[in-house]
């Protein structure tokens, strides 16, 4: 017989707060992630070790809107559901395309994407690049955590056991007017786990760079991001010298430090991160894109 | 008209094995080896609750081994463990989920031996006793060619390495054995319902009518539902009688990919000697396939590799020697192709890097070696029937704007640092049906035609329909013989108790041969047509005319027939990541005559996207005998947004001992995609490789080497 199981579905954000706050739960939002973390062998239904929270009805969490320059997202947008939505950035856009397939599109959720802080998580390069931040909400209230700081390890966050992930925050992302770039590299073109990952960011007055900002996915245990990397590159005017080019692929190189695995290669991953660097460093224009 | 198959499965109704249950049904997991070579000490069983019991090599009423060729495959393992998965025992009762935590403190006691894990050693230690399982060698005299080299302006040897490749058929394996007191049916998802009953009579030691077997609704095969589905109706039909109930044993999707049979992998060596144009003067290929753990059908598989050596060409002072050796890993096995798809990667990559040496266009220097009608084959046999190669190549020249690609893309190459295109050929054939006297001497197919009181006609034959149309096309040959209506045609599921062998469903025989008999046994029925009558007709085997088969000297005609394909695919690759997006594909086919459009087609996507998967996108490893990709996901194979719309065409050229004209089409479309796909990738990026699959990971490190070189 299978084993009984307790899960929540509330009308309301509140209630779910509260029962998260007696109680540690599993939280559920599409679910694509938890189902597959905690699937059993043939024939035998998951086993979730505690109760569960379902979360993605609720409409506190679906909201999209822009709150002067920000963007809000509510965590449980699905990514089929932004796809439609005209607020979203064209950047964004390309990366959801990328993820699995209509199917788990349309559960699949990007605070679930955040939370689960995989290293091939798809949307991560992107949010860490729009210095992307999350707003949490508990019992106690509302905290904003930097999603660099929110995500520690793999599948490892910051969340207190009473929190949800409520929004994800892209500050002045409405108007930056930034040119922003996502590549990812998967052994395929649909339902792949990316292999690198890669965002590119830059805001430029005339032909000075203003900001330049870089992720890389599935390279290391979290992105990798280096403020001082990019700090070296402002106030440098485009076309970029090749001497620049190659000191910040250089600096990268030494950081950059992926694996072997079933899916690919360190020495790939590794030379294809920087290629993508270099190709992006290297170009003559740049449009806003967003 | 609608497949017969159409309405069960677009609805999803049609139940697979995994949806059936019986009663008094129990389930069976199995506990394998997690050693790759080892002598296996104790046994150490959990106490078990009440209706659960283990079934090992003690519960076999016959011998321990799965009746394939050779008796190297034990059902259960209980002396040596020569593969990681290799099936020790199995567990059975109501529970999967009490079946799963008992295995997992079942305690086998294992002393591990220097395992032998990779094709490379087994190379080494080919001489060493075991290692080498078969081997053959035939052609030229050896001699001959070192004169001829010693005269040669050069020599070009290439080595040239293929991967494994996985089915990933839709539906995972799976089997049931019904216990009755007076006979085991066994059903489950199969290719060849009757070497499953010649493997149980031999396991259970019964008599022919103590054992049944039934196919159920079959989700892909591509061989692999050829030989494995035997080692798992062992499995049940054992356990069944042990336990006396029924039990079911399915695999899920990571256990299917971990322990099932793979495409083999291979090395080819050639060794070429060229005049000072570039013309071929002589070629030795050395072939070695990784059979795994047992030999299975290797043998046969490297048979048919042997003889696809040379390709579609008819090369001067040809010589090849093959070798299946052992590796303690997970057993290859059939695979659509069967040894063929390895060939003729090698051989189309070998031809295309020589014509690079001559300079001249990869396919203009194929079509000078191109065989034609009356040519001997590379096995003192002869290509009797016509060839439209060249016709097919000038079609599709034409459909393709080749010449005109290959000179605007190498423009736009210098213009675009990023993206480079190529385009690349493939030239291919296909032996139909068993190798040899196989259809005579082995298989001796026999088919039955029934009718029943009310006039309906049923089909009474061992194929399986897997999903590549059988159901249809083969009912509509009878249909059309005794001039019935095709939807009056019955075609039920086979089930041994009913159907005579007709033979296995492999070897691209099916509709030729197995067809054609039944196109015999119609008109054969027609003219005894008597309304209201039950009626029965019986049609055996009639072997072609040909030049006799001898295995020992590996000379003789090796096939009734071949089949004929030719494609063009066109690439882009990103350089800076090595990913390889598939532009266009063509091709076109000479498989004698088509029955229904719509199944080809089916059978040309198909075959097109696995083998265009072969050459780039599929890859699957093995580290110290263990398989690396346990997912669909890792593993990779093509999604409808990595395959692009093919162009194909069909050319008739009716033969004669084939239902209205019919060859064989289910393994062709398959072959010619791989050496496609590589040659596109090297006209991109002027550089060749030595390998398939062609992954982004070698095209990196291709291209980084060569900057290296440079820089
Ligand atoms: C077939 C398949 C293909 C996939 N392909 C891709 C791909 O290409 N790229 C990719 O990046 N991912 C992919 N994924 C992974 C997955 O779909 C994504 O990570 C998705 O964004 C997860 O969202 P979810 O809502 O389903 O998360 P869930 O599974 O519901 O949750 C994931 C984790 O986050 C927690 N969580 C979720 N929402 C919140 C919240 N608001 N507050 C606090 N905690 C929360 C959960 O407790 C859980 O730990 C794939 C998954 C599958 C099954």
């Amino acid at each position: 017989m299978a084993e009984k199981i307790t899960a929540y579905r509330f009308d309301q954000l509140d209630q779910t707060l509260s029962q998260l706050n007696k109680e540690n739960c599993a939280i559920i939002a599409g679910g694509t992630d938890v189902m597959v973390m905690y699937k059993s062998r043939r024939g035998v239904p998951p086993k979730i070790p505690k109760p569960i929270v379902f979360i993605d009805h609720l409409s506190e969490l679906k909201r999209v809107y822009q709150k002067h320059k920000d963007l809000y997202i509510g965590a449980c947008s699905t990514y089929s559901e932004l796809l439609e939505n005209p607020l979203i950035p064209g950047p964004l856009k390309k990366a959801i395309k990328t993820i699995a397939a209509p199917a788990i599109r349309n559960r699949g959720t990007l605070g679930g994407n955040v939370c689960n802080a995989s290293p091939a998580g798809d949307t991560l390069p992107l949010l860490y690049v729009y210095n992307a931040k999350l707003l949490l909400r508990s019992v106690n209230g509302e905290r904003i955590v930097a999603i660099s700081d929110f995500i520690q390890g793999v599948r490892r966050i910051q969340r207190e056991r009473n929190e949800i992930v409520a929004e994800i925050i892209l500050p002045s992302v409405m108007e930056e007017g930034a040119h922003v770039v996502f590549e990812k590299v998967g052994n395929r073109n649909a339902d792949a786990i990316a292999k690198v990952g890669f965002a590119g960011y830059i805001r430029l007055n005339g032909a000075v760079i203003e900001d330049a900002r870089f992720a890389f996915g599935a390279v290391g245990p979290t992105m990798v991001r280096s403020v001082d990397i990019e700090k070296g590159l402002f106030g440098k005017t485009i076309p970029l010298a090749d001497t620049d080019i190659a000191q910040v692929v250089g600096a990268f190189d030494k950081i950059i430090k992926p694996i072997d695995d079933q899916r690919s290669t360190a020495i790939y991953r590794k030379t294809v991160a920087l290629n993508l660097l270099r190709y992006f460093l290297s170009m003559n224009q740049y449009q806003h894109n967003q | 008209m609608p497949r017969k198959d159409h309405k069960g499965k677009v609805s999803g109704q049609l139940p697979y094995i995994s949806d059936v249950k019986v009663e008094n049904m129990v389930y069976g997991v199995l506990y394998r080896s997690t050693i790759a070579y080892g002598r296996i000490k104790s046994i150490q069983l959990p106490d078990l609750p009440e209706g659960y019991e283990a079934v090992g090599a003690e519960e076999i009423p016959g011998p321990n081994y799965v009746k394939i060729i050779k008796e190297d495959q034990p059902i259960f393992a209980n002396e040596w463990v020569n593969y990681i998965g290799e099936p020790i025992l199995m567990l059975v009762g109501a529970d999967l989920n009490i079946l799963y935590d008992l295995l997992e403190k079942v305690k086998i006691d294992i002393e591990e031996h220097q395992a032998i894990y990779t094709l490379e050693e087994a190379i080494k230690q080919k001489s060493a006793p075991g290692v080498t399982m078969a081997s053959y060698e035939f052609g030229e005299i050896l001699d001959t060619i070192t004169s001829i080299e010693l005269k040669a302006h050069q020599i070009i040897e290439e080595e040239y390495d293929t991967g494994y490749q996985e089915h990933v058929y839709l539906e995972p394996q799976g089997m049931l054995a019904i216990y009755k007191d007076d006979e085991i049916v066994v059903q489950g998802s199969m290719q060849c319902l009757y070497y499953i009953k010649n493997a149980l009579i031999n396991a259970l030691a019964c008599g022919d009518d103590d054992v049944r077997v039934v196919q159920s609704p079959t989700g892909g095969g591509f061989g692999g539902k050829e030989e494995f589905p035997s080692m798992m109706a062992c499995h049940v039909a054992v356990a069944a009688k042990a336990v006396k109930k029924s039990v079911m044993l399915v695999f899920d999707r990571s256990e299917d990919m971990v322990v099932t049979t793979k495409r083999h992998p291979a090395k080819l060596r050639y060794r070429t000697a060229l005049d000072r144009k570039g013309n071929i003067l002589s070629m030795s290929v050395d072939l070695f396939l990784d059979a795994g753990a047992n030999e299975g059908l290797s043998s046969v598989v490297l048979q048919r590799a042997l003889l696809n050596s040379a390709g579609v060409y008819k090369i001067p002072h040809f010589h090849a020697k093959g070798y299946v050796l052992k590796t303690h890993t997970v057993p290859n096995g059939a695979f659509r192709g069967f040894g063929a798809p390895q060939s003729f990667a090698g051989i189309e990559s070998h031809m295309c890097h020589l014509s690079n040496t001559a300079n001249i266009d990869p396919l203009e220097y194929k079509r000078k070696y191109l065989v034609k009608q009356g040519d001997p084959t590379i096995t003192k046999g002869n290509f009797r029937d016509p060839i439209l190669m060249e016709e097919m190549i000038k079609d599709l020249l034409n459909t393709s704007n080749y010449k005109k690609k290959k000179t605007e893309f190498q423009q736009d190459n210098q213009q675009n640092q990023r993206y480079k295109k190529g385009i690349g050929t493939s030239l291919f054939l296909h032996g139909c049906g068993f190798t040899g006297s196989g259809e005579r001497d082995h298989i001796k197919a026999k088919v039955k035609l029934v009718k029943s009181k009310d006039d309906q006609v049923s089909l009474k034959i061992s194929n399986s329909d897997m999903g590549q149309g059988i159901f249809t096309t083969l009912s509509k040959i009878v249909a059309k013989e005794l001039d019935l209506p095709y939807e009056e045609i019955l075609f039920p599921y086979p089930d041994t108790k009913e159907v005579p062998d007709s033979g296995p469903t492999v070897a691209s025989r099916t509709t030729m041969i197995v067809g054609k008999l039944l196109e015999r046994a119609a008109k054969k029925l027609k003219s005894q047509w008597q309304t209201g009558v039950e009626q029965e007709v019986v049609e055996n085997y009639v072997h072609r005319e040909m030049i006799p088969w001898n295995e020992k000297t590996f000379t003789g005609d090796a096939y009734p027939a071949y089949s004929w394909g030719v494609n063009i695919v066109e690439v882009e690759v990103d350089t800076l990541t090595g990913n390889v997006k598939l532009e266009k594909v063509y091709a076109n086919y000479d498989v004698g005559k088509v029955i229904d459009d719509r199944v080809m087609k089916g059978q040309i996507d198909g075959g097109l996207a696995q083998g265009l998967a072969y050459g780039y996108l599929e890859k699957m490893t093995s580290k110290e005998g263990k398989i690396q990709q346990k997912s669909i996901s890792d593993y990779g194979p093509p999604t409808s947004l990595d395959v692009v719309s093919i162009e194909s065409k069909i050319f008739d050229n009716p033969y004669a001992d084939g239902p209205y004209g019919a060859k064989g089409a289910g393994e062709l479309t398959l072959i010619g995609g791989a050496p496609a796909v590589q040659a596109a990738i090297e006209d991109a990026l002027q550089t060749p490789f030595q390998q398939i699959p062609v992954t982004p990971e070698v095209i990196i490190d291709s291209l980084w080497m060569k900057e290296g070189e440079e820089g």
